[in-house]
């Protein structure tokens, strides 16, 4: 039999546990997402010389992070809910050679780490984000997030979501991240485009992913990805007769120097005024 | 010429002799968040840590600027922050990961009263939360300097520490000292102990035979992008990093293990100073800078007013060296316990002492150092 060719990314089984059986639903979306990603990676290192061992996945908590759990063949942190982003910051500080591929969730990144997203995206520090959202909790059992559509009824929302969610790519684009994209698990090459774009391009790159939950919204994955088809327009081609529907595409797409780069002439002025002192 | 503090004679606040420490142990990531009375450090490290290439961040609050340190350890970095009680709060998320997974790094506390905002004067009010702050078993190492050299040696040796047990340490000070300036001496470089992890690949441990806490009592720790595809959990785990076969004789297994690598090995960690001990009746424990005016006052007192008093200062404040203490003090009369607080030590110390010794007195302080007169009276009070 054939191997899936991004196979290579995972460990069958290491001494940190087995692949199999696999730990998502049947359905779940963070398993194409998983392999966007690796898809991405590979481009990357067989067209552009990028290095596999500089490659360094950080998630929080949710079903997502399961996605840097035991299996994965790459250096990774399977961390604390909402802090991936602080964490990321730390390693990249440590060493900016690293590529940090950040998974995310709606929940970690959109409310527990809300304050860290946004000074990430200010700060600009050269991340590649990529945030799972699947519009709840899945993880803990398909509660309300800060994404959760109006209207939508989950098990914290028994009555119906009466609050207003949040578009997690206008906050990245307005706090300042230099890159920002949204795309769904129905649209794979656009989603792999984009992370390659993320990881070569200097600064912050958040690219939500929309990802089916059929677990708890209860509904067939081919219905729901037939859904974001349905349901999503390009960016550009938004207007009065578009009303209610997501845009996706590309949010941001800027040039601006990164965190790093920035600090880089810090230490240039400091080294030299203590010489001169 | 590299840009570290130089050896000889320097005149500073504890606060800088303390970032200088860090520097000179080989820190390279600070990531801070400011608050009084500990924002000194943090401005220090923003002068130093650039002009010695070092990195340094203000980050958004302390939940984010501890979990930098985290990362940073992660990918290979020692990194320090500094902070105060507020913040040292909302910093135990991390410490109690950290303990978990077994990552070194370390965090001032420059403790201020509380609770709440409480005040922003010296207090010892925190030395319970570095036991017991974090959710869950197991214990990080706390230490207690009680002078400005203190502050710049205990800082390296909180590194030495940390990166020898895979673990936080967490240096426990107070205002006192951070904002105090003193003389202090920088050692030669040769003169200092600076450990550094072990890593896999030192040992010969090939990637596909790396166990994140195999190999011996500390596991050595590979760094993110040393190619050991080296993953990170804060789980309970297994000998060999599983996580997926959970069990209570596993978990059992896991947290004995990790209490066992601190508590267990309290008798290499953990320091104690003793003075007067050969011909006391009566002792006094203390920890921090109490340790000051402790000292003036137990010489006072024996010199003016015949109270053959000793003395125990606590350097390590966890893991508790009890054993040291009971062997040290075989039988006296009464102990006195002086803490900025209203008798925290006193805990573990009755539980140590109270066959040792005929009774144990606390005498608590809030806001500001004892003064020597105060223990001098309570000295006099209790044994005249
Ligand atoms: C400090 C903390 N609070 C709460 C939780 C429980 N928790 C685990 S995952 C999660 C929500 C995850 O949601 P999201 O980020 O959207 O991830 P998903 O599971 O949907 O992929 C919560 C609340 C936790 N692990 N830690
Ligand atoms: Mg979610």
């Amino acid at each position: 039999m054939k191997k899936h060719p991004m196979l290579k990314y995972l460990k069958e089984s290491g001494p940190c546990g087995d692949r199999l059986p696999l730990i998502m639903c049947p359905g779940c979306g963070a398993g194409q997402i998983l392999n966007f990603i690796f898809m991405a990676i590979e481009s990357l290192i067989t067209e552009k010389g990028y290095y596999k061992d500089n490659f360094v996945f950080i998630s929080g908590v949710g079903c997502h992070a399961r996605l840097t759990s035991h299996y994965l063949n790459f250096d990774s942190g399977w961390t604390i809910h909402g802090r991936t982003l602080a964490i990321a910051t730390g390693a990249l500080l440590a060493n900016p050679e690293l590529h940090l591929i950040v998974i995310t969730g709606d929940g970690d990144t959109g409310a527990i780490g809300g304050n860290h997203f946004i000074h990430t995206c200010r700060r600009n520090l050269n991340l590649t984000i990529v945030c799972s959202n699947n519009k709840l909790y899945g993880m803990t059992g398909g509660q309300s997030s800060p994404t959760t559509l109006n209207g939508e009824t989950t098990s914290t929302n028994p009555y119906g979501n009466f609050e207003a969610d949040f578009d997690l790519c206008e906050l990245a684009k307005t706090a300042g991240a230099s890159h920002v994209a949204r795309w769904t698990t129905a649209h794979p090459t656009q989603s792999i485009k984009s992370i390659v774009k993320g990881i070569e391009k200097p600064g912050t790159s958040f690219i939500e992913i929309l990802s089916q939950c059929p677990t708890h919204f209860k509904r067939s994955p081919s219905e729901m990805l037939r859904d974001f088809k349905k349901q999503t327009v390009r960016l550009e081609k938004m207007d009065e007769t578009t009303a209610g529907k997501i845009p996706i595409g590309e949010f941001q797409d800027i040039q601006k120097p990164d965190w790093m780069s920035s600090y880089q002439k810090v230490v240039h002025s400091a080294q030299n005024k203590t010489i001169q002192d | 010429m590299d840009h570290l503090i130089q050896p000889g004679v320097h005149y500073l606040q504890g606060s800088q002799a303390c970032a200088e420490g860090a520097l000179m142990a080989g820190c390279s990531v600070y990531a801070g968040y400011p608050i009084t009375p500990a924002s000194e450090v943090m401005e220090h490290a923003a002068l130093r840590f650039p002009q010695v290439g070092a990195r340094f961040i203000q980050m958004e609050d302390e939940i984010a600027s501890s979990s930098a340190l985290l990362g940073a350890s992660l990918a290979g970095a020692k990194a320090i922050t500094a902070t105060s009680s507020p913040g040292f709060s909302l910093m135990q998320e991390v410490i109690s990961y950290a303990i978990m997974a077994e990552v070194p790094f370390v965090i001032v506390d420059v403790q201020r009263p509380g609770p709440g905002q409480g005040y922003i004067t010296a207090s010892q009010e925190d030395v319970m939360q570095a036991r017991w702050g974090h959710h869950g078993e197991g214990s990080a190492i706390s230490l207690a300097p009680s002078s400005v050299q203190e502050m710049f040696d205990m800082t390296i040796e909180a590194f030495h520490l940390a990166e020898t047990w895979r673990t936080p340490v967490l240096l426990m000070t107070e205002e006192t000292v951070a904002h105090m300036r003193e003389r202090f001496t920088v050692p030669p470089r040769e003169s200092l102990s600076l450990a550094k992890r072990k890593k896999p690949q030192d040992l010969g441990i090939q990637p596909d035979e790396y166990l994140p806490w195999g190999h011996g009592v500390v596991a050595p720790m590979a760094a993110w992008g040393d190619g050991y595809a080296f993953n990170c959990v804060g789980l309970t785990h297994h000998e060999d990093g599983n996580v997926t076969k959970y069990s209570t004789e596993m978990h059992h297994r896991c947290i004995s293990r990790l209490k066992t690598k601190i508590e267990g090995h309290v008798d290499e960690i953990a320091r104690l100073e003793t003075f007067y001990l050969d011909d006391c009746e009566h002792v006094l424990i203390c920890y921090g800078s109490v340790f000051r005016t402790a000292i003036e006052a137990v010489e006072e007192a024996r010199k003016n007013k015949g109270l053959k008093v000793g003395l125990v200062r606590m350097v390590t404040l966890w893991p508790f060296a009890e054993e040291k203490l009971r062997r040290c003090i075989e039988t006296t009369g009464t102990i006195f316990v002086p803490e900025m607080n209203y008798g925290m030590m006193l805990h573990p110390i009755t539980a140590a002492l109270r066959d040792r010794c005929e009774r144990i007195v606390s005498i608590p302080e809030l806001g500001r150092l004892h003064t020597p007169e105060l223990i001098l009276s309570s000295l006099s009070r209790e044994l005249q």
